[in-house]
Formats: C-alpha cells, sequence, structure tokens
C-alpha cells in the first residue's frame, strides 16, 4: 500500500500575526504522505489542522520549513507557478462553495483542464461521471442538484485532471449520512481502484475510519500517526490524545 | 438608525465614493453651465454699461425686420440737427456702431474667432467715450486707428505699427494710435474692434452721410426719462429714442437670450449625465441592499421596524447625495473653465471677467444631486424592508432575486411605446413646446428599454457572449454566465451606457443625413464654379466684390446673392427671402421649377416679380398671378406678383427669390451673402481662379472663394467641430455609466469572493481572474452600445421623419457605429481595470474561508 512519498513535509512551523498577539498554529511538523495511501488529519478545534492542510496543497506558505509535492519544492515558486502546480498536480474538494453556480455540472468538472487549456481525457471524463453516477445529471446547475449530487461533482472534479493528491477539507461536513456514505465510499474506492493519494482533514471519526492512516494534531504538532481500525478505535485514539 | 447608516457609508469608503461620484459628474456639469453662463452674463453686463456711461439718451433705428443677428440698419446724417434742437439737449454727437470691419492680422488673415463679431466705431466726444485705453491715445486724423487690447497682444500689434482693416468700402492700412478695452473684459468673445474717426469710420463701413447712434447727454435739469420722450416726440417715425439705461437693458437683454440658448444646451448635457448617474445610485444601492440582507434580517430579529430599515437605507442616499452635490458644486466652479476651454476648440471664445457662483447655482446644485439621490434610492430601500427576520439565521440567505414580473415587462414594453408615441407628437408639433415633448419622450423610451432591458439581456449577452466563449474558452464563459446571473444588474449597468450611446448614435447617425442632404441641395441648387463667402462662414461680405470678380478675364458673370429677412406688413416676424441678381442668376442657381415655369422667371423678373417657394405658397395660398405684400427693413413695404414656384427641399432660397433692384430698401445695398461665380466655357480653372483669388485678397480679405467641393467639405468641418462639441458633452455621460459598471463589478465581486477562491484553488490564474472579470465588463459595456446604437437609430428614424419633405434622407453609417461598439469594448476594459486586480489579488485562503 505504501510507496515513495507524493507530498512530503518538514519542520513546517507556521506563525499568524505579529509579536504578542502572535500565534503558532504550527509547530515543527514533519510528515509524509506515500503514493496511494488515503491519510485523515484529525484534531480539535485550533490544532491547526487546516493550516496543515492548506500548506500541504500550496494554498498558504509555511513561515519555516519546505513541502514538496511530486518532487517539486514549493517554497521556491511563485504565484502562477504555484497556481500550475494546483492546476496539474493537486485536487481539491471542500465544504461549502465547491462548484461554480454559474457552470453545469459537466462544465465543473471539466473546469481544471479547461483552465488550463487541455483537451479533456474523454474515456477518464466517463469513468469518472460513472464511478460518481452522475450521468444524467451532467447539464445541471449546482443550484439544481443536492448538497450530495454537488459534492460528488466536486470529487469528480478533483480527480479529471489525475492529480497526484486529492486534498479535501471536512468532505462530508455539510451532508446528510446516506450522502456521507456515497462520498465516503467514492474516495475510498479512487484509493483502492485508482490508486490515488487522498489527504483529508476531518471531525468525523467515521471518516477518518475510512482512510488508511489517521494523523491527530494538538496544539500544532503531531501527537499520533496511526492506522485506524475503526470509528471506536479512532474515538479512542481522540481520547488518549485529550 | 441613521448612526448605522453613517458607519456602513464609513466601513465602505470605496463603494459610497464610487456611488457619489456619479452625483458629482452630473452635478458638476449643472454648477458648471450656471457658473460659465453667469460669468459671461456679467462680463457682458459690464461692458454694456460701461459703454453707455455718460449716455443719457440713444437715437437709433426703429427696428422693423428683427434680424438674427440683431443688426440695425442706419438712419440719415441729418437727423442730428435735430436732435440737437430738442428741448433738454446738452449735448449730442451721431457715431458709427459696425459689425463688419475685420482687422487683418499679420498672416493676411482677418484676425478673431469664426462666431463673433469684427466691431468698428466712430471715436468721438470723451464723455461717450466707453473705451479705457491701455496705451496711446484716440484716433486724430483718418489714418489713425484703435483697436482692442486682446486683438494686439495675440497679434503682437503696437503702438505705431501699421494694421489693415477690411471694411465694406474694402481695405486700408492705419497707424495704430492705442490700445483699448471695453469695460474690464480681458477677452471680448473672440470679437475685436477699430475705433476710426467718424469720417473714416462712415467711409469704410459704406455708411457715408448716416449714423448707427446718436447719444445724446441731458442738460442739467433734464432727466433722461423726460429726455427720451422730447427726442421721441421731435424725430421722424424711422428712428427711436430711449433712455442710457434702457439701451444697456435691452442690449443685455439681446446677449440673455443667445446665452440662455447655451444654458439650456449645456443644461440639457448635465441633465443627461445626472439622469445616467440616478441608474447607477439605484443599482448600487439595489446591489448593495441584496448583499446586505442578512444584516437587514438582524437588525429586524433585534426588533427594528420596517420604516427603521427604509430610514437607514435613505439616510445613507441622502448622505452620499449631499457629499456628492458638495463635491460636485466645487467641481462645476473648476469645470466652468472646461467648458470655456471646450468653446474655445471650438473657435467659440467666451468673454469672462472674474467667477460668478450666484446663490441659485449652489441651491440647485446641492437639491437636484441630493433629492435624485434619495429618489434613485427609494425603491432599493423599499426592498430592504421586505427582508423577512428569519433570512438573517438561514446560511448563505439572499434576498429571492426579485421575479421578473410580467408586469414589469408590460410597464417595459407600454412605456417605451409611450414615449415614441410622445416623441413623434412633439416632432410633428401636436404638442407645444415640441423639444419638451421630444426629450421627456426620450426619457421615457429610456425608462422603459431599461425595465425591458433585464429580458433583453440573456439574448444580447449570448450574441456578445458566445463569440468570445470560442475565442476565449473558459473565462469567456464564466464572463458570459456572470453578466446573465442576474440580469437586473447587468441591465442596468447596461442600460446606463445605454442612454449615453443612444445620444452619441443619434447625433452621429442624424449628422451624417444632414451632411449628405446639404451635399445634396449644393450638388442640385448651385451650378457655379465658384463660390465667394465671408471666411467665417456665415457674415455678409462687400457687395462690390461681386464687380470686381466680374472684371477678372475668364469670369463669365459674378452674380450676388442677398439672403436676408422680411417683416409682415403689420410688422410681426415674416421669414427669409433671397435677392437674386436677374441677369446672372439662372447661370449660377438651379431652381427645381413648378407648374411649367423655366428660367425665363429669372431673367425676365421686374422689382416686383417674386417666385415662391412650393412650401410657402400652399401656406399662404398664393398661386401665380396673386399678390402678396412685405415689409422691409427700411420701412417701405413692397408690393409682389408671383410668377412661378419651385420646390426648394433644403430651405436654400427662403420663403421667396425676388430682384435684387430693391436691395437697399432690405437694408442690403452694400451687402452679399454670397457672390456665385461662373467662368468662361474655355478658360483655365485653376489660372482664372488664381485671378479671383488675387482680386479678392486685394480688396476684400474676409472673403474665401470656394469650388462646390471645398464648399461642402468646409460646411462638412463644421458640421464636425458642432458634433465634436457635442460629442465632448456626452462623453460625461458615458463616463458616468463607466463609473456604473466599475461599481457593478466591483460589488459583484465582493459578493463572489468565495467563488473566485475557489477558481483560484482549482488552478485559475491571476491572469485568468482578470480575464473574467474584463470579458464580463465588456459584455456589459457591448449589451449597453448595442442597446443605445439600436435606440439612437429608431430616434433617429424618428426625428427625421418630418424632414423627409425638405430632403432630408437618412443614412445609418454603419461604419462609425461599428466604430462606437469597439469603444464600448475598450472603454468596458478601462472599466474592469481596477475590479480585475481587486479580484486577482484575493489572497486564496481568506477568500475560501469568507463569508
Amino acid at each position: 500500500m505504501t510507496g515513495s512519498p507524493i507530498v512530503s513535509a518538514r519542520d513546517v512551523t507556521r506563525v499568524f500575526g505579529e509579536g504578542d498577539a502572535a500565534v503558532q498554529a504550527l509547530d515543527g511538523v514533519s510528515v509524509d504522505f506515500p503514493e496511494g495511501a488515503f491519510t485523515a488529519i484529525m484534531g480539535p478545534s485550533g490544532s491547526g489542522k487546516s493550516t496543515l492542510m492548506h500548506i500541504l496543497a500550496g494554498l498558504d506558505r509555511p513561515t519555516s520549513g519546505t513541502v514538496a509535492i511530486d518532487g517539486v519544492d514549493l517554497s521556491g515558486l511563485d504565484d502562477g507557478e504555484l497556481t500550475e502546480l494546483r492546476r496539474d498536480k493537486v485536487g481539491f474538494v471542500f465544504q461549502f462553495f465547491n462548484l461554480l453556480p454559474v457552470l453545469s455540472a459537466e462544465e465543473n468538472i471539466l473546469l481544471p483542464l479547461s483552465l488550463a487549456g487541455r483537451d479533456p481525457d474523454r474515456e477518464r471524463f466517463d469513468q469518472l461521471v460513472d464511478a460518481v453516477g452522475l450521468r444524467d445529471r451532467l447539464t445541471h446547475r449546482p443550484a439544481e442538484l443536492s448538497g450530495g449530487q454537488q459534492q460528488r461533482v466536486a470529487i469528480a472534479r478533483g480527480l479529471i485532471s489525475s492529480p497526484a493528491v486529492l486534498f479535501a477539507d471536512e468532505p462530508t461536513g455539510n451532508l446528510d449520512t446516506n450522502s456521507s456514505e456515497e462520498i465516503l465510499g467514492l474516495m475510498r474506492r479512487a484509493a483502492d481502484e485508482l490508486g490515488q493519494t487522498i489527504v483529508t482533514v476531518t471531525h468525523d471519526a467515521h471518516v477518518a475510519a475510512t482512510a488508511d492512516r489517521v494523523l491527530v494534531l494538538v496544539d500544532g504538532r503531531i501527537v499520533q500517526d496511526a492506522e485506524p481500525k475503526s470509528a471506536e478505535g479512532v474515538l479512542d485514539l481522540m481520547k488518549q490524545v485529550a | 438608525m441613521a448612526a448605522i447608516a453613517l458607519r456602513n457609508l464609513w466601513a465602505r469608503r470605496l463603494r459610497t465614493f464610487l456611488t457619489a461620484l456619479a452625483v458629482v459628474l452630473g452635478v458638476m456639469m449643472i454648477a458648471g453651465t450656471y457658473v460659465l453662463t453667469d460669468t459671461i452674463d456679467r462680463s457682458f453686463d459690464e461692458i454694456f454699461t460701461e459703454s453707455n456711461e455718460g449716455v443719457d439718451a440713444v437715437v437709433s433705428t426703429k427696428e422693423i425686420v428683427e434680424f438674427d443677428d440683431g443688426s440695425l440698419p442706419p438712419f440719415d446724417a441729418s437727423l442730428l440737427g435735430a436732435v440737437r434742437k430738442t428741448p433738454g439737449v446738452e449735448e449730442a454727437e451721431g457715431s458709427i456702431a459696425d459689425t463688419g470691419v475685420a482687422i487683418i492680422g499679420s498672416d493676411g488673415e482677418r484676425v478673431g474667432a469664426g462666431g463673433a463679431p469684427s466691431l468698428a466705431f466712430s471715436a468721438g466726444l470723451e464723455r461717450f467715450d466707453p473705451l479705457t485705453y491701455s496705451d496711446g491715445r484716440p484716433p486724430q486724423t483718418d489714418d489713425e486707428v484703435v483697436i482692442d487690447f486682446g486683438t494686439a497682444e495675440n497679434e503682437g500689434f503696437e503702438v505705431g505699427d501699421r494694421v489693415e482693416l477690411a471694411g465694406r468700402a474694402g481695405t486700408r492700412e492705419y497707424t495704430v494710435s492705442g490700445l483699448g478695452k471695453l469695460g474690464n473684459a480681458e477677452s471680448l468673445g473672440g470679437a475685436t474692434f477699430a475705433v476710426l474717426t467718424l469720417a473714416e469710420a462712415q467711409r469704410i463701413t459704406g455708411k457715408e452721410g448716416e449714423f448707427d447712434v446718436i447719444n445724446v447727454a441731458a442738460a442739467p435739469g433734464t432727466s433722461p426719462d423726460r429726455l427720451a420722450a422730447n427726442l421721441e416726440a421731435s424725430l421722424p417715425d424711422n428712428v427711436k429714442a430711449e433712455t442710457g439705461e434702457e439701451n444697456t437693458e435691452a442690449q443685455k437683454q439681446d446677449i440673455n437670450e443667445g446665452i440662455g440658448f447655451l444654458k439650456t444646451a449645456l443644461l440639457v448635457f448635465a441633465g443627461v449625465a445626472l439622469f445616467v448617474a440616478s441608474f447607477l445610485i439605484f443599482n448600487t444601492f439595489s446591489i448593495t441592499v441584496a448583499q446586505r440582507t442578512r444584516e437587514f434580517a438582524m437588525l429586524r430579529t433585534l426588533g427594528a421596524n420596517r420604516r427603521q430599515l427604509i430610514v437607514t437605507v435613505i439616510t445613507e442616499a441622502f448622505a452620499i447625495g449631499l457629499l456628492g452635490s458638495a463635491l460636485g458644486l466645487l467641481a462645476g466652479i473648476g469645470f466652468s473653465s472646461v467648458l470655456e476651454a471646450l468653446f474655445k476648440a471650438l473657435e467659440i471664445d467666451l468673454p469672462a471677467a472674474g467667477t460668478v457662483i450666484a446663490g441659485r447655482t449652489v441651491i440647485v446644485s446641492v437639491v437636484l444631486g441630493t433629492s435624485l439621490t434619495v429618489l434613485s434610492a427609494l425603491l432599493p430601500a423599499l426592498r430592504a424592508t421586505r427582508v423577512p427576520p428569519v433570512a438573517g439565521l438561514r446560511e448563505g440567505a439572499v434576498l429571492a432575486t426579485p421575479r421578473q414580473h410580467r408586469i414589469r415587462a408590460g410597464i417595459g414594453t407600454v412605456l417605451a411605446l409611450l414615449g415614441m408615441a410622445l416623441m413623434a407628437l412633439g416632432l410633428f408639433g401636436a404638442l407645444d413646446p415640441g423639444e419638451l415633448a421630444l426629450g421627456l419622450g426620450a426619457v421615457v423610451v429610456f425608462i422603459g428599454v431599461a425595465l425591458l432591458s433585464p429580458w433583453l439581456v440573456p439574448p444580447l449577452a449570448g450574441l456578445v457572449g458566445k463569440p468570445l466563449e470560442r475565442l476565449r474558452g473558459t473565462p469567456g464563459r464564466i464572463a458570459h454566465e456572470n453578466t446573465v446571473r442576474n440580469p437586473g444588474r447587468t441591465a442596468a449597468t447596461a442600460a446606463a451606457l445605454m442612454i449615453g450611446l443612444a445620444l452619441v448614435s443619434f447625433v452621429a447617425i442624424f449628422a451624417a443625413g444632414l451632411k449628405g442632404s446639404i451635399d445634396e441641395a449644393i450638388d442640385e441648387t448651385i451650378t457655379a464654379d465658384l463660390y465667394l463667402a465671408n471666411s467665417d462662414g456665415f457674415s455678409d461680405i462687400p457687395a462690390g466684390a461681386a464687380d470686381a470678380v466680374g472684371d477678372v478675364e475668364g469670369v463669365e458673370l459674378a452674380a450676388p446673392l442677398r439672403y436676408t429677412q422680411y417683416a409682415k406688413p403689420d410688422g410681426s416676424k415674416g421669414g427669409f427671402l433671397t435677392l437674386l441678381d436677374t441677369a446672372g442668376a439662372a447661370d449660377v442657381l438651379e431652381l427645381d421649377w413648378r407648374d411649367g415655369g423655366s428660367d425665363e422667371l429669372l431673367t425676365e423678373m421686374g422689382p416686383n416679380d417674386a417666385v415662391l417657394d412650393e412650401g410657402f405658397a400652399d401656406d399662404k395660398g398664393l398661386a401665380t398671378g396673386d399678390t402678396f405684400t412685405v415689409l422691409t427693413a427700411s420701412g417701405r413695404e413692397i408690393d409682389y406678383t408671383v410668377t412661378g414656384t419651385f420646390k426648394d427641399k433644403t430651405d436654400f432660397i427662403g420663403d421667396y427669390a425676388a430682384s435684387d433692384a430693391n436691395a437697399a430698401a432690405y437694408g442690403e445695398g452694400d451687402n452679399a451673402t454670397n457672390v456665385l461665380v461662373k467662368l468662361g466655357d474655355e478658360v483655365d480653372t485653376d489660372s482664372v481662379r488664381g485671378q479671383v483669388e488675387d482680386t479678392v485678397e486685394e480688396g476684400f480679405p474676409t472673403i474665401e472663394v470656394q469650388n462646390q467641393q471645398e464648399l461642402k467639405d468646409s460646411i462638412g468641418k463644421q458640421l464636425n467641430q458642432l458634433l465634436g462639441g457635442v460629442y465632448g458633452l456626452l462623453f460625461l455621460a458615458v463616463i458616468v455609466s463607466l463609473f456604473g459598471i466599475v461599481n457593478t463589478l466591483a460589488l459583484s465581486i465582493h459578493e463572489r469572493t468565495r467563488e473566485l477562491g475557489l477558481l483560484r484553488a482549482v488552478g485559475t490564474s491571476r491572469r485568468q481572474v482578470r480575464r473574467i472579470v474584463r470579458y464580463e465588463a465588456v459584455i456589459t459595456a457591448l449589451i449597453g452600445a448595442v442597446l443605445g446604437a439600436a435606440l439612437g437609430v429608431i430616434f433617429a428614424v424618428l426625428v427625421s421623419r418630418p424632414l423627409a419633405d425638405e430632403g432630408f434622407t437618412l443614412t445609418i453609417p454603419f461604419g462609425t457605429l461599428l466604430i462606437l461598439l469597439v469603444l464600448a469594448a475598450i472603454a468596458g476594459v478601462l472599466a474592469a481595470i481596477g475590479p480585475a486586480r481587486r479580484a486577482s489579488r484575493l489572497d486564496v485562503l481568506q477568500a475560501l474561508s469568507y463569508e
């Protein structure tokens, strides 16, 4: 299941603000995410888990330390190069506001490719559309889709460019139980069948239990790095931390 | 609640500023217009008051025909004796005040701006002398002249220099004996003046043995009123006497009428800018109210009632309106000099002495600007009150986009049609005043189309958006979709631009039609080889030029043409006519005869024969053989017998044409409007023309020689100059509407912050974000431009309908309209610069977590 690291962080710190008001969000985090692994990052509010994901994804820059995605050191990249890297190597799924309201489901899925000016790989597109079960919803606008359907479109969009890594920020945070199940199943299958590297931030022990690996962050440090057995096991992990 | 409103304004400074800017621009133009025209008014007041100082009564010719240029024929000098014998007269002096003596500059061309008069006065008694001498002294011999200070400055003339003047009696050189000013005016609005001895002034103006005015001073104990009454009683009927004050007032009145037209025209343009600004204000408030739904809902849950919400929004509007008006007023004072510069560029130099800021200017500016802002915000304010309190509690609640009621479309259609009907009624004279009905109709059409435009936006956005998508891919696609996601917003933004562009394209189309019609009229009516006219384009030329040019070898004939006015026998205003040189007219003019008429009607025309314009004949029920009577400027009645009718589509001739045997009776003995020249059959055109030009240059330097093509070109040039001025003034309205685009974009981007964050997160480059915003602006601008151009065409068709009988042929200048569209697109790009930069600089993370 594990291979060479697709994403790696070394001694990453992130300080917000200055002087007395300075807050240390990340405090020397070093971690590798091997190819094909589905990792969940957990932790209480303010633990720095979202900050870590933002930095790993190149959305934010560390105060010190380095991050590399697929062998590319992010610290040397300017905004334009980071944008290109996001377009080519990173997929995103967010909790809210995942889709562009003015585009159809199909256009949303193809957005990263059309922005890059690349022709879509029709085969992959069909494969993804069938995998997320949206064949009959392709011409609909986001407003005409349910929350679960919207999130499925987001996952298909995240995977369309065959990214090195897919980042998900509370992907089920806004969904009912059934829809959550579907989304988790999709992510699991992406990891198993496509060998997709996935990193997700979550509060939900159920999500973490679906992953291959759980990282627990407290006060900007990784305090646990384990393989979850079940949702109960994850909860136990969290309790130990607390 | 007022405090909340003000804090809101401060918190959203940029938006407040942009909205206020629209008010500023509109008010600026109103204030600028008032300041400029008040300043001009006062300058003329000073000039007139100054020039009548020491004059208790003025004797001048009684106005029989009310000439458009306000000129009066002279009267016989022998009247001076009668005046001097009148009881109560201490001293009286006859003098010349003429408008046709040009100063020839160092370059050999006349000095002065196109439209301004070239004045000449006779020097005389010091007590009546209106001049202030900045250098030198009054002329003492017939070889001396005093010229105005402004001309001396511009042309580098000094006391002792030789300077050439050109009057009705030809040209002559004089020595400058002094420089003078009228009142305090540094500039006379492009006018020049020359002061000569009485005898020389009479000679060069062709008024030997005549005076234009007699200035009278009262003996001690005689009041000016008494004096004027005495004079009136003792003088013959062809002259009138008035007090110095009355005369000053009458002159002021004349000028005020002239300036009144300018003022009205400028205020109309200011009104257009304000009208456009009100769209912008309405739109801004609509968007911000929608964006603040949650805030309003929160206030509602806290117990604010609807009235309080309205008060909040209206207070904001009031503050913006007041701020904008105040700034606009200040800007207007500066803008008046911009207007002045604009007119100078159009060769309309206006006299200016000091800046006049009347109380009326302040009040009108502030009241108009503020009330318009409040009025525009009223509808959005009412909408704010419809926010249900629960909206504040729902995640991502937005005010339901106002459903596009069919009723609204119905009202829009009805208004648009009603407006056009109103315009038509105004045009065809069913409503009075027609101009007002026309303007009001246009305003109603604009509002109607604006109401309709939410329906027009999607198809139009498709029209311009689809090609953009094909060319520009995803950013184009997203931009296109963004313009139609809230059609009402795009519509209001585009409608603001539509107004400016509709007027611009209307003017362009109309001017093209006018130019075409004039060209056609010249082609059809004038068969002369050369055309002599005053180089200022409208003043008379000395009639003697016809004889001089006629003597040039190779010239077959030179026929003077006198375009002048008559009055009805009862003294009421008549119309225009042309006096012809009956022997030559048929060779240089081509009339479209009716009822079997032929050119013999001209060659065999007697002094009491007249040929009538068809329209005039129909109007008066006159047919060949009938007679009619007119009153001429000299007070003489002339009976005419109708000998034929012709069709004159462009009204080149006027109501009728008659023999110039009676020119003197019309007060045009020495003047001609044009001289039409026919060259011999087998002569070298170029060399004869050269000789004609030499002759003219020597004796009549104010005359310009043109052939048919040059005549058309110079009319085209004048028309273009006028167009330039109109475009310049409409430009302001267009600028206001561009602020509208900036404002709408900025607000929309603010609203879509999270969307932009998402776009950036999934790999949209900053450049692509900028493109999305820019294309949205371009599409919006093009929607406005297309609507505007379409309305412009409709207006032009409508307005030219009644002119069709007069030969007005409408041609749609597609090239010009296309250029307008391109300019609109460029304007969109410019408007998008700021918002696009802002959008592209959004921090991705902050944008994503933005609420």
